[in-house]
């Protein structure tokens, strides 16, 4: 390539030169500029902020609700959206002149950065996804919720009465409760109880059990477990509310504080050797570690190649098109390591999803947290449950017959066996750890490494976090 | 005259060289120096604040285990992608422009203007489909690649995780890369070939030459400078790879071996809340991409002298 162009008698060269030498002046004066203007921003947030007043309270409006229009970006996910607009319906029915706009989003973090930075956050949002945010990064910004729980629903009952018991733990953030996990998740492991009755099998209740049966099932061509490389993570689940099962609140806590020596308590260390055992006797489906996790999800719901599947409950709803036809799905709490554990084996983790946040700056604040208020309230939290196959926090709005689903039913009736033997924990997802976790995960299921490096790998990957400053760090008491 | 004359060239300036730098500057060196200011703040991206701290996030990233693995993928990506996509869709532009039978006149292989039409498809499928359809060829269990590898009776490959095996996982997601490529720089090649005289070919071929010999030293000095140009494009791609890497494997792989800047990037902004940091690690990769792209240049231009074009 002759570069004839450079010979013509324009100059392009020397433009390109004086070009460069007044961009080099621009951005500097640019730079200066972009420092004032975000220094401005707060401030124009404020008077933003400031703008909406509320109007009269009263027992029918707690939050004092004036005429005008509420933002809410629901996550467009498993669930939808229809059961918020359901909710927005409501809204307008007790708010004549109001309106809800329900913006549906799979993206949260990306589209509602911007927002949060000019502060013109939405004045309700569903945070959930692979996409949310970080909820440290804007614990700081969002509305104490207690005003919530404490007010009457529609209906007239204080709304805090009507909740599972320990659903809104997870959402506490140092004494604030900064979100409302709406969906009510129990984690265990889910089987076929078609499968496990024609064989004869029952759930095992301690490690040792499910090693009998990952033998059992390596007789009929089957393994004990499957996993995909998404959700690799779900074994780390799996560990965690074992080893809490058995050494109790101690291994809770330094969970959840991320302490320096969580990965190396007898409970845990237990629980991890079992799981080498698992791995060890060829009881994992080889593979999982380059397999999409809903085909490796499918391994177990529809081709029934593996026994257990550790989840939550969200699980039936996710592989409802890909689950056999005789496969009645139920769940089993996370086995023990031995019968002297801390917690009973019908206790239960109970970290309910769908954390809903009303951040402060948000033009209509009064209008999120009624809202919030309506779907906490029994007309729409029993549709949620009615279409959604699934139960919100709120209780009793299941029927006997869990509307003919049995993982439903399955997750209520474990509910009632653990009694307040329930315990949450959310670290993972409140320093968006999952990335890291699926790695060090992927390995130890595929056999690539041990119990011990997965230990020092997942301690490492804490102490990196607890020490580092400039992570918002939230402790759980 | 004069004065018109002034005018003119005046009015040209500001409109053909004064408006695109003007959206230059805005568009691109704004948003270039921005990010490089927010480099030196602990910026959560979420809030107004944004606490200057100097060079801290440079100082971290310097011993940050799990950056310094995705910097080092970007570079084997860099050193491997553009060179074999490029080598071999120049081999496949010679086969189809002249590779065909030495007898007669210099022509491509029989059907080649099939060839070229079938091997620009991937390039016209969009990057994520790519990745999708590719991470069910590789799928353990039954997948195309497993599939085909055990029919054949290599049992070992039943239930072979390629994208879950640490060893095979950067290799297979690089085999996706060059494959969506080889067809659209082939037909780069080949149009540049066409550029040179046929003489040239038929000269070398009176000479003796084959076709290897003709594919070196004929087409290959004509079409250095496509050559120089896919390369810093397929460079610049190779440090992306965010589209393929997030498709193939979104948590970067086993033992991270396919994690790449721009995923870190992602999941440091956007999961982890620490926009500065992010920023940093974008400079770097800016600051990665222009060294590359001098590199190549000045590089290229030392050959061109070499070779006389």
């Amino acid at each position: 390539m002759t570069d004839t162009t450079a010979r013509t008698p324009f100059h392009r060269r020397q433009f390109l030169r004086a070009s460069a030498a007044s961009g080099v002046a621009a951005p500097l004066s640019i730079t200066l500029a972009s420092c004032a203007a975000s220094g401005s921003g707060p401030a124009t947030a404020e008077s933003g902020a400031a703008a909406p007043a509320t109007g009269p309270v009263d027992a029918d409006n707690p939050f004092g609700v004036t005429e005008g229009s509420v933002d809410a970006v629901i996550f467009d996910g498993g669930y939808g959206v229809d059961y918020a607009e359901f909710a927005g319906g409501v809204f307008g029915e007790l708010h004549p002149g109001s309106t809800v706009d329900i913006t549906a989003s799979t993206t949260i973090a990306q589209q509602m950065q911007p927002r949060f930075v000019s502060g013109n956050p939405p004045d309700l949002l569903d945070n959930s996804g692979a996409g949310a945010i970080g909820l440290s990064a804007i614990v700081n910004d969002l509305e104490d919720l207690q005003e919530v729980v404490d007010s009457v629903n529609v209906d007239g009952t204080v709304i805090a009465d009507t909740l599972f018991p320990g659903v809104l733990d997870v959402g506490m953030y140092d004494g604030k409760l900064a979100a409302i996990n709406y969906v009510l998740t129990v984690y265990a492991m889910w089987y076929s109880e078609t499968l496990f009755e024609d064989n004869g099998w029952a759930p095992p209740r301690t490690w040792d059990e499910a090693l009998t049966l990952g033998a059992a099932a390596q007789e009929q061509g089957k393994y004990l477990f499957c996993w995909g490389t998404e959700a690799a993570s779900y074994y780390l689940t799996l560990a965690v509310d074992s080893a809490i099962k058995q050494g109790g609140d101690e291994v809770r806590l330094a969970m959840d504080n991320l302490a320096a020596d969580a990965w190396s308590l007898p409970a845990v260390t237990d629980v991890l050797a079992a799981m080498e055992q698992v791995v060890e006797r060829g009881y994992m489906r080889p593979g999982g570690a380059g397999t999409q996790f809903t085909a490796a999800q499918a391994q177990w719901s529809q081709a029934q190649e593996a026994l257990l599947y550790p989840s939550g409950s969200w699980i039936e709803n996710e592989m409802i098109e890909q689950t056999a036809e005789n496969f009645v799905m139920t769940g089993a709490p996370a086995p023990l390591v031995s019968d002297d554990a801390a917690l009973p084996y019908e206790s239960i983790r109970n970290t309910p999803n769908e954390p809903y946040v009303v951040p402060s700056d948000a033009a209509n604040v009064a209008g999120g947290k009624e809202m919030l208020r309506i779907m906490l309230s029994p007309e729409t939290a029993t549709e949620f449950a009615r279409t959604k196959l699934a139960s919100t926090i709120v209780r009793d709005t299941v029927p006997e017959d869990a509307f003919g689903s049995s993982a439903l039913a399955a997750q209520l009736d474990m509910l009632e066996a653990a009694g307040d033997q329930t315990f949450s924990w959310n670290m993972v997802s409140t320093y968006g750890m999952t990335a890291e976790v699926n790695v060090l995960f992927n390995s130890f299921l595929s056999g690539e490494s041990d119990a011990a490096a997965l230990a020092t790998g997942m301690q490492e990957l804490f102490d990196r976090i607890r020490e580092d400053d400039a992570i918002v760090k939230i402790e759980i008491a | 005259m004069v004065g018109r004359a002034g005018f003119d060239r005046v009015s040209m300036i500001v409109v053909f060289l004064g408006l695109p730098f003007a959206l230059y500057v805005l568009l691109v060196l704004y948003p270039f120096t921005q990010a490089a200011y927010y480099s030196l703040t602990a910026w959560t991206g979420f809030s107004a604040e944004q606490p200057f701290i100097g060079l801290d996030n440079y100082a971290r990233l310097a011993s940050d285990s799990r950056f310094l693995t995705a910097l080092g993928n970007s570079a084997t990506l860099l050193l491997v992608v553009p060179v074999v996509t490029l080598v071999l869709s120049f081999a496949l532009a010679v086969l189809v422009t002249f590779g065909g039978s030495t007898h007669g006149g210099v022509r491509g292989l029989g059907s080649s203007g099939f060839y070229r039409v079938v091997s620009f498809f991937p390039y016209v499928v969009p990057a994520i489909v790519i990745g999708i359809i590719w991470s069910q060829i590789y799928n353990p269990a039954n997948g195309l690649l497993n599939g085909a590898l055990t029919s054949l009776g290599f049992d070992r490959f039943a239930d072979f995780a390629w994208l879950g095996d640490p060893d095979t996982a950067m290799s297979a997601s690089m085999v996706v890369i060059v494959w969506s490529f080889i067809g659209f720089y082939m037909v780069l090649f080949v149009a540049a070939i066409k550029g040179i005289p046929a003489e040239r070919f038929e000269a070398a071929r009176l000479d003796g030459a084959g076709r290897f010999r003709s594919a070196v030293h004929v087409a290959l000095p004509g079409v250095l400078g496509s050559v120089r140009t896919a390369y810093v494009y397929m460079g610049i791609l190779a440090l992306d790879a965010f589209v393929y890497m997030q498709a193939l494997n979104p948590s970067g792989g086993p033992d991270s071996s396919t994690l790449v800047i721009t995923q870190q990037i992602y999941t440091t902004a956007f999961s982890q809340g620490q926009f500065g940091l992010a920023c940093a690690m974008g400079v770097v990769l800016a600051l990665v991409t222009f060294g590359f792209v001098t590199a190549v240049l000045s590089v290229s231009r030392l050959l061109e002298r070499r070779l006389g074009a």
